[in-house]
Parts: C-alpha cells; sequence; structure tokens
C-alpha cells in the first residue's frame, strides 16, 4: 500500500516533527488525565473524612451530648443518672492500705450521655434499616501508692510532778507549832481523849495545821492527764498518683457491616473472637508501642490485643475497642448505651429519619453527613475545596486549553505541508486523496501522542505517589471529651478547642480507565479534527496557491 | 486541431485596489508535438500562463481548450483526471516529496497501482540515468538528478503534454542543458508536446514556436 508507505515515510523521515507533535499532544492529555485523577482522588479523600459516616455503613449518628439546651429538656430523674454517670467516686481510703500500689480505671461517658439499650426498639422499622449500639467511654486511668491520708495525733497520759520549794519554818513558827500541839496534848488530856487513839490524832493534826504557816497548807500533788487521740486531715495529698485519659468504645458485635468500627477496617491482626480481648486504634497502639498478642490492662482485666484498627468514623474514635458487653459490665453500665449508628431505610431520606429520631429519643442529637463534614477543617478541605472549584471551571479551560494545543500544533504541521499537498495536486491527486492521507498521520500521531500522554500521566502519577502527599484534616472528637470539657460543656461553654482529632490522609492518585481515555480522546479526536479541518481547507486551495506557499 | 488553444484568456488578480492583469487576452494554439519556447521578464505572466494551461489555476476569463475540451469550465474531479493523464509537470524548485524516495516519488503519481507499475517506474528511471538513484532521498540528489527525477514523474503517466516552468532556474547551466535535452527529446523522439518557460537561449535551438509576454500580453517574436 502505497499510502501507508507514504504516511510511514511522513512519520518517519520527519521525526523531529513527529516527536514535537507527538510529545505536544502527549502533554496535553497527561495534564488532563493528571489533573482529573488528582482531582478525583482529593475527592474520594475529602468524602472519606467529610463524610465518615459512610465508612461505616452509617446515615445517622445518634447520641444525647451534654449541653445546656439538651439538660433542660431531659427529666430531673434522668439528668440525676446522668450527673450520676459522669461522676468519679474516688475514695482513697477504699484503695487499700498506705503504701499499698493501686491501679483504677474510672469509666465516663464523657459528653455523650449514656441512656438505656432498651431504647433502641424506640427505631421507626420502617425509616431504619439497620442500628448497631456503641457505648464510648472516657476512662481515667489513675494508679500509684495508697497516699497517708491521716494523721493521728495523740494527747494526754502525761505524769504531770509539782514540785515546790517550800521556805522551812523559822524559830518562831516552830515554836508555835510546837505550842500548839503541846496545847491539844493538854486539851486532849482534859477531855480524857487518848491523843493515840483516831480520834486524838485528827485532832492534834487540825490543831497543828491551824497552827501551820500559810505557805505549808498548800497541796503537793501528782496527776496524769487522760489520754486522748485527735484525728486530723492533713491538707493537700502528696501522692505519686497518676493519671491518665483514654478513650475506650464498646463495639457491637452482633453486626459487621455497621457499627463505630468493622472488621474490614482492621488492618492487622483479627476482629474479636472471644473473650477478654481488645482491638487497639493504630495511632494509640503506635504511641503505647503495643504489639499484637500482648496484654493491656483495663479495669481490672487483662486483655489481649487481637487486632489492629483503623477507624474511618473520624468523629467517634477511640483508643481501645471492647465488644460492647464487655464494656458495659467493666464499667459498670450493664445495659446502657450511649451511641446509635443508624443506616436509613432510603438515602432519600436521610434527613426525614434525622428529624424523626430527634423526636424518639428526647434530647437526642441526630448528626448526619451534612453535620459530619461542618466538623472537618484543614488542608485536605482547602484542597479539595480547591479542587471542587478546579473541576468546575478550570477543567473546562485545561481541556479546551489542551484541545487548542492540539489543533494548533496539528495546523501547524499540516500547514507547513501546502506546497507538498500543491504539488500532489498537481500531479493529480483528488482532494479525497489528499485529505485521506494528511488525516490517517495526524490520526497515527494522535494515538502516538495518547499513548505517550498516558505513559506521562502513569509517571507523574506514580511519582507523586512516591512522594508522600499527605493532607490533614481536623475534626473536632465528640467522644474524647475530658471531664473538664464536660463540666465546661455543663454550664453551656464551648467545646474544649484542643480536643481535636487531626486524621492526616494520604493522598493517593489513582487514575482510571475513564480518565486516561478521556485524556487520550482529546489528543486523538483533537488532532483528528483540526487535521481533517486544516487537510480540507489545504486540499480546496488552487493548486496554484499552494504551489506558490512559500513556506 | 491544435492540442492546447487559448482563447481571450485573462487571469486578473486584485490586489487590494489594484487589479493585476497577469494574463491579458491571450490567443495561442499549440500543435501536437510542438516545443513551444516562452520567454520574457519577470513578472510578465509566463507561470500564470502555464498555470492556465495545465489546469492548476481557473481563468478569469476566457477559455483554454485542451484537445478541444475547454477546461475553464468543466469540473475539478474532471480538471484533477486531466491533470493526472494528460499533464506532466516540472518545476523550477523541482517540488519533490522530500520524505520519498525517488522511486516513490514517481510511483506517487500513479493512481491505481498494479504488479506492472514497479517495473515502469524503475523503467522510466533508467531512461533519464537514474537507476542507481532509485532509493535515495531527494536531499541526497544533485540538482540536475533531481529535475531529472521530477522529469520522471511527469513522464510516468504517459501524459501528451509536459509543462516545465524555468527547468534550468535551479541548475547551472550544463545541467541545464542537459535538461534542456532531455525535454527536447521527449517531443521529438516520444511526440509529446511540450511548453517550456525558460530565459535560457539554449531552448531556442529546439522550439517549434517561442512566444514572448510582456506585462500579460502576448508580443510577436521572429
Ligand atoms: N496568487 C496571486 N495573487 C496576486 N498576484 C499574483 C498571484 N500570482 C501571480 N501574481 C502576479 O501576477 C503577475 C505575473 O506573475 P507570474 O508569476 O506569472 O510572472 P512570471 O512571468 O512567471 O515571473 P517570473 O519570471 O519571475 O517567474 C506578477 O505581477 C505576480 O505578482
Ligand atoms: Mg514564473
Amino acid at each position: 500500500m502505497f499510502y501507508l508507505r507514504y504516511l510511514w515515510a511522513e512519520l518517519t523521515r520527519r521525526w523531529s516533527k513527529t516527536l514535537t507533535v507527538t510529545f505536544g499532544l502527549a502533554m496535553a492529555s497527561a495534564i488532563i488525565i493528571v489533573i482529573i485523577s488528582v482531582s478525583q482522588s482529593l475527592s474520594t479523600a475529602q468524602d472519606k473524612v467529610l463524610n465518615p459516616l459512610q465508612n461505616v455503613g452509617t446515615d445517622i449518628i445518634v447520641t444525647r451530648s451534654v449541653d445546656a439546651e439538651n439538660m433542660a429538656a431531659i427529666d430531673e430523674t434522668s439528668r440525676n443518672d446522668m450527673m450520676e454517670d459522669n461522676s468519679i467516686g474516688m475514695n482513697l481510703a477504699e484503695l487499700g492500705d498506705p503504701g499499698e500500689a493501686f491501679s483504677k480505671d474510672n469509666f465516663m461517658p464523657g459528653s455523650m450521655l449514656t441512656f438505656d439499650a432498651a431504647e433502641m426498639d424506640n427505631l421507626n422499622p420502617t425509616l431504619v434499616k439497620e442500628a448497631a449500639a456503641g457505648l464510648i467511654m472516657t476512662v481515667m486511668h489513675q494508679e500509684g501508692t495508697v497516699p497517708d491520708i491521716t494523721v493521728d495525733i495523740t494527747t494526754g497520759g502525761e505524769t504531770f510532778e509539782v514540785n515546790e520549794d517550800i521556805e522551812p519554818m523559822t524559830d518562831g513558827e516552830r515554836a508555835a507549832q510546837d505550842a500548839a500541839r503541846t496545847k491539844a496534848e493538854a486539851e486532849l488530856k482534859e477531855r480524857g481523849v487518848d491523843p493515840r487513839s483516831h480520834e486524838g490524832m485528827e485532832y492534834m493534826r487540825d490543831a497543828m495545821d491551824a497552827a501551820m504557816p500559810e505557805r505549808f497548807r498548800q497541796k503537793s500533788m501528782t496527776f496524769v492527764a487522760p489520754s486522748r487521740t485527735y484525728r486530723q486531715e492533713v491538707g493537700p495529698i502528696e501522692t505519686n498518683i497518676s493519671t491518665g485519659n483514654l478513650t475506650v468504645a464498646g463495639v457491637d458485635t452482633t453486626k459487621t457491616d455497621i457499627g463505630l468500627i468493622l472488621p474490614g477496617q482492621v488492618t492487622s491482626g483479627a476482629w474479636f473472637s472471644g473473650a477478654d480481648q481488645v482491638i487497639a486504634n493504630k495511632a494509640y497502639a503506635d504511641k503505647k508501642s503495643y504489639a499484637l498478642g500482648g496484654t493491656i490492662e483495663l479495669g481490672g482485666k487483662a486483655l489481649t490485643l487481637v487486632g489492629i484498627v483503623e477507624p474511618q468514623l473520624y468523629t467517634n474514635t477511640a483508643d481501645l475497642y471492647l465488644p460492647l458487653a464487655d464494656l458495659q459490665s467493666m464499667s459498670g453500665k450493664a445495659d446502657r448505651i450511649n451511641i446509635i449508628l443508624v443506616k436509613s431505610t432510603n438515602a432519600q431520606s436521610v434527613e426525614e429519619t434525622s428529624t424523626a429520631l430527634e423526636d424518639a429519643f428526647v434530647g437526642a442529637k441526630a448528626t448526619d453527613s451534612n453535620d459530619t463534614a461542618k466538623e472537618v477543617t484543614g488542608s485536605l478541605v482547602n484542597a479539595a475545596n480547591l479542587t471542587n472549584r478546579f473541576i468546575g471551571v478550570t477543567s473546562i479551560i485545561v481541556i479546551a486549553a489542551a484541545f487548542i494545543i492540539v489543533s494548533l500544533l496539528t495546523v501547524f504541521s499540516v500547514n507547513k505541508r501546502i506546497r507538498e499537498i500543491g504539488t500532489l495536486k498537481a500531479i493529480g491527486w483528488s482532494n479525497t486523496r489528499i485529505v485521506r492521507q494528511v488525516v490517517a498521520e495526524n490520526i497515527v500521531l494522535g494515538v502516538f501522542g495518547a499513548v505517550c500522554g498516558i505513559g506521562l500521566a502513569v509517571g507523574a502519577i506514580a511519582l507523586m505517589n512516591h512522594y508522600d502527599i499527605s493532607l490533614t484534616a481536623t475534626v473536632a472528637n465528640a467522644s474524647t471529651d475530658s471531664p473538664f470539657g464536660f463540666a465546661r460543656r455543663m454550664f453551656g461553654g464551648e467545646t474544649d478547642a484542643s480536643n481535636s482529632t487531626t486524621t492526616t490522609v494520604q493522598l493517593t492518585v489513582a487514575s482510571t480507565y475513564l480518565t486516561m481515555l478521556l485524556g487520550s480522546l482529546v489528543a486523538i479526536v483533537g488532532s483528528f479534527v483540526a487535521g481533517t479541518l486544516a487537510a480540507l481547507k489545504a486540499s480546496k486551495m488552487k493548486p496554484q496557491e499552494a504551489l506558490r506557499n512559500l513556506e | 486541431m491544435p492540442i492546447i488553444k487559448a482563447k481571450n484568456l485573462s487571469k486578473r488578480y486584485q490586489q487590494g485596489n489594484k487589479t493585476i492583469n497577469a494574463v491579458d487576452g491571450v490567443n495561442l494554439e499549440v500543435e501536437k508535438g510542438d516545443l513551444l519556447a516562452v520567454i520574457g521578464p519577470s513578472g510578465s505572466g509566463k507561470s500564470t500562463l502555464l498555470m492556465l494551461i495545465g489546469g492548476l489555476d481557473r481563468p478569469t476569463s476566457g477559455e483554454i481548450e485542451i484537445n478541444g475540451v475547454n477546461i475553464a469550465k468543466i469540473s475539478d474531479a474532471k480538471l484533477t483526471n486531466i491533470r493526472r493523464n494528460t499533464m506532466g509537470y516540472v518545476f523550477q524548485n523541482f517540488n519533490l516529496i522530500p520524505t520519498l524516495t525517488a522511486a516513490q516519488n514517481v510511483e506517487a503519481v500513479i493512481a491505481k497501482r498494479t504488479s506492472h507499475d514497479r517495473k515502469r517506474v524503475m523503467a522510466v528511471l533508467q531512461q533519464l540515468s537514474l537507476d542507481q538513484r532509485a532509493h535515495h532521498l531527494p536531499s541526497l540528489l544533485s540538482g540536475g538528478e533531481q529535475q531529472r527525477v521530477a522529469i520522471a514523474r511527469a513522464l510516468i503517466n504517459e501524459p501528451d503534454i509536459i509543462l516545465a516552468d524555468e527547468p534550468t532556474g535551479n541548475l547551472d547551466s550544463k545541467t541545464g542543458e542537459d535538461i534542456i535535452r532531455i525535454l527536447a527529446d521527449l517531443k521529438t523522439k516520444h511526440g509529446k508536446t511540450v511548453v517550456i518557460i525558460t530565459h535560457s537561449e539554449y531552448v531556442k535551438k529546439f522550439a517549434t514556436k517561442v512566444v514572448e509576454i510582456r506585462d500579460g500580453k502576448i508580443t510577436p517574436t521572429r
């Protein structure tokens, strides 16, 4: 076939033109493929973060959170229950004897109030397709040595001796004493009383006492104070108690497609399969250097770490995950839950279901993807917003620009050959034959360009993925609330600003076949259309004009 | 019947508000087997006249008959056929397709190739002493060789008329004379009708007819 040989000759013998055009077309399609792929990957990443609910098969999360408004709506009894739930009674004296080591975990539901699991029955089956219960609690872990909390002060019991130096009797005083005795003896004799009898001795003593100088009349005595012990509480306790907060979630293990975490999110190890098992959040396990198969002490139990999970429900993450029943019994919250994940029967009726849920659960808040999206900020959101805007307007501009580049290159390369086309006409080539020749050549160039463009794009994407581009999204975390945050909210304050989770999302750019097709179509269609138009125009030229063309 | 007959043939170009009468009321008859030499100063309209005769351009007015057919009015497709089957063109700057070899340049003219064609191509090239150059690209050939390839290309379809526009213009005088002799041979040995635009006096030795053009008009010569 002459025309194939001619085509081949044109491409290979004008190789610098072929390369230039191919490269130009390749760049144009690669830019389209890369830009669209990056935008798509960004919006996928954004969806994962902005709508974390979908990651766990959920449309709506039902919680009852503590804020002034909600609290007002709840009746007195429940409110007291909730207050009770969230208070830690720590009686140091119960921990053990002073000096003994202790370790204690206090479980608190934080800002998400617990309610009876039976409330799940309120879910309207026409609106709710599936639901999973959960219990997310903040654990305040305390350990140390039981401190001496009292001081015993014992008073009394001492023997007091009072000794006084008394002036010795003067001669006069002694004489008065003698005189008094003599007088008393004489008086006794007169009365006929024996001075050695009891009565006589008393009489004698009284008489002598009376004659005794005043200072001798004071008694010399000894006494013992009664012993009394005072127990006094001492001021601030100086102890070695260390406290730490962590969040523990009870997972509804009866469900595998809806829940705080799902079996599919376990990145290493396994899902719950028996008693006393725990699954750890990867971030927490890394921080604590926990290893699979190791033991984690929680609530006085030794749990085996069976799995590491990367939870996808960013708004309600926990550090450790237990089967719901285990956490309920460990925390003394039998049959109580504080989060319900709901899958709506109908994707269109999510809002309706939300409202119905809020009505059915007094003081409850139904959170859907629109609400979670609002809680997220960070570079990912910025980048994705940028690309969303980008996809809207700029991608059209880019595609148009690529199309123009392709067309200009094609028209340019066809125009280079106007004179040659004139020659072909002079030697009797029909317009059809000329157009077919030129168009075939441009289709081949377009295909070359498309193939190289896909290659370039795949390379560029691989390079991007090689240099880990990570974007962050900051999510205000509702569950890992500190008691202080709780208290603050009780008084209607703001959420603890520092209490948020920053999720780093690795941007993995993936290109779909559709994107590659679109990118290659721009090169192929562009060079085909522009090539055809340019060839038609050139073939319509009079040979005279074509031959005079100076190019 | 003259093979070429121009009647009051005119071609005007409009350049701004200026009208250029490139060819102005030319009457001309060329008999089969003639060798017509067209001479004249630059810009006098020689090339324009040749284009009109060869069906590469259409006149503004007047008629141009080839073998009794007025090609001024026929369809593009018919004109293409006439160009392919009746005319052979030789240009001053050869106008070879640079990406095709000598043989391919000649072959390009053949619309429906048969197994026989390759032999014909080689025969024509051999006739012009180009058999050693058949598979060279134009850029590797000398000017004279390139012009001979162009002549081979003009001959492959065995046309009645060979039109040459200053075929020696880009060649040295010795090579130019070789080319003129080849073209003259086409007339004498093969009975072709040859029209040559030239400044070369050498052509006049072979010409059966010489016309001079000035400002688009034929002025009578000897
Ligand atoms: N396409 C065109 N548009 C406008 N003017 C043209 C065109 N073609 C030719 N002319 C003009 O027509 C006149 C005749 O041109 P032509 O090329 O026929 O002259 P020529 O005798 O062949 O000259 P040369 O010896 O330099 O080749 C010139 O003035 C030229 O500028
Ligand atoms: Mg000329």
